[in-house]
């Protein structure tokens, strides 16, 4: 909820720029075709975890992720180049059970958990002109993954925290709300891995988020 | 512009993270509790017969000790009765050479290693003897209470020169935020046996 908030905030501090129409001076090509120019946005994900992460610990997908990112289009070439911080979490419930270990026998309610927090280099290659009002494009992203796992065995918890290498490759689109515009959507599915082994996960964590946000973009 | 933009990226990042989570916050208080228990692998719960039961609830908050006889600890020692009885142990008085001793504790402790300032406090109620104490557990280092329940067998007592000692065969801990509720008092006695078949001598 207080997520939520922060980018609400984030959005409403950048909203009333938009009121202030830009005189059209010149009859040439928009300045976003003939700059660099800042592309800011805020996303929110469902993800669904894959593989062992999956298989072995929590297979229950999660809609308590979000991310931001800001991002450089650069002039003269399909290519942007950014960085994005997000948040996202996994959680599973397990009933009652015992546990078997050299340690003994545990019969807990168990609560799994991961959290993470990656922080990413990424570049996006974009298909159409980049004034286009529909802009899809591939991503590659690399970064640190700042996580916490953490599994509860009723109020018990055991925990291990982290910074852990992780990437991503990604495809999606833009969508401006108007030509020539600052404001639009973006949409995009994403595979998510990150390079992590400890007590349950074997194989690192791996998902598909599919996501929704919004942008902005200025000069 | 972009300058700002990273800092108030920063900012927000900052507020991602400090948002902590609390998974656990739906739990009942059953569901809270967590049952651990361990026994001596070579010992051969047949041969025991007999058993003795302490009169009182030895509490242990980190280097102070006392008993304690309330509701909720009478509850625990009759229910822990009840169950050794029907794993087929006849309850005996404490001077009657029981083939094992249930000790009942209550620990409060801020100490990373729940065992350690342990051992000198058993000795008092068992008559004087040192005491002998395979240490079962150490994962999970926090502060908190606990009820420790173990069996000590005064069947085959170690001989040291401080004097005998006895091993604990089997031990049970009953953790959770919610063993001070003498509701679940009855269902926290039958869980740790439930779990430890193999005490079974009938």
């Amino acid at each position: 909820m207080k997520r939520i908030i922060i980018i609400a905030l984030f959005l409403g501090s950048v909203l009333p720029a938009l009121a202030q129409e830009k005189p059209k001076l010149y009859t040439i090509a928009s300045p976003f075709e003939r700059y660099t120019h800042y592309l800011a946005t805020a996303r929110f994900m469902g993800a669904v975890p894959m593989g062992s992460f999956k298989d072995n610990y929590i297979d229950k997908a999660s809609f308590q992720n979000f991310s931001l990112s800001i991002e450089w289009v650069l002039r003269n070439s399909p290519l942007s180049v950014g960085g994005e911080i997000g948040s996202t979490y996994f959680e599973k419930r397990v009933p009652r059970a015992l546990y078997e270990g050299s340690e003994g026998t545990i019969s807990a309610v168990q609560t799994r958990t991961v959290s993470q927090y990656p922080v990413e280099v990424f570049s996006n290659y974009h298909f159409l002109p980049r004034n286009s009002q529909v802009q899809p494009y591939v991503q590659i992203s690399g970064g640190a993954s700042i996580l916490d796992y953490t599994v509860y065995y009723g109020t018990l918890s055991s925990q291990d925290q982290k910074v852990r290498f992780k990437y991503g490759i990604g495809a999606g689109s833009k969508f401006l709300f108007k030509k020539d515009g600052t404001l639009g959507l973006d949409v995009r599915v994403k595979y998510d891995g990150t390079a992590y082994k400890y007590d349950y996960i074997d194989k690192g964590i791996s998902s598909v988020n599919g996501s929704i946000g919004l942008f902005y973009r200025w000069w | 512009m972009f300058k700002k933009a990273s800092f108030l990226l920063l900012i927000v990042g900052l507020g991602l993270m400090s948002c902590s989570k609390d998974p656990i916050s739906d739990l009942s208080n059953e569901e809270s509790l967590v049952y651990i228990t361990n026994h001596d692998k070579s010992a051969n719960f047949t041969q025991y017969k007999t058993f003795s039961i302490v009169d009182s609830v030895l509490i242990v908050e980190n280097s102070r000790a006392g008993t304690s006889l309330d509701d909720i600890d009478r509850a625990m020692l009759q229910r822990l009765i009840t169950n050794m009885e029907s794993m087929g142990y006849r309850h005996v008085g404490r001077k009657e050479n029981p083939d094992v001793g249930i000790n009942v504790s209550w620990i409060t402790n801020t100490y990373l290693n729940v065992y350690q300032p342990l051992s000198s406090y058993y000795g008092g109620y068992w008559g004087g003897y040192g005491y002998g104490y395979p240490n079962y557990y150490s994962y999970y280092e926090t502060s908190e209470s606990s009820w420790v329940i173990s069996m000590l067998d005064f069947k085959n007592p170690q001989t040291t020169p401080s004097g005998k000692t006895f091993n604990a065969v089997w031990e049970a801990q009953i953790r959770g935020a919610a063993i001070g509720d003498q509701k679940l008092v009855d269902k926290m006695a039958d869980s740790i046996f439930g779990q430890s078949g193999y005490l079974k001598v009938k």
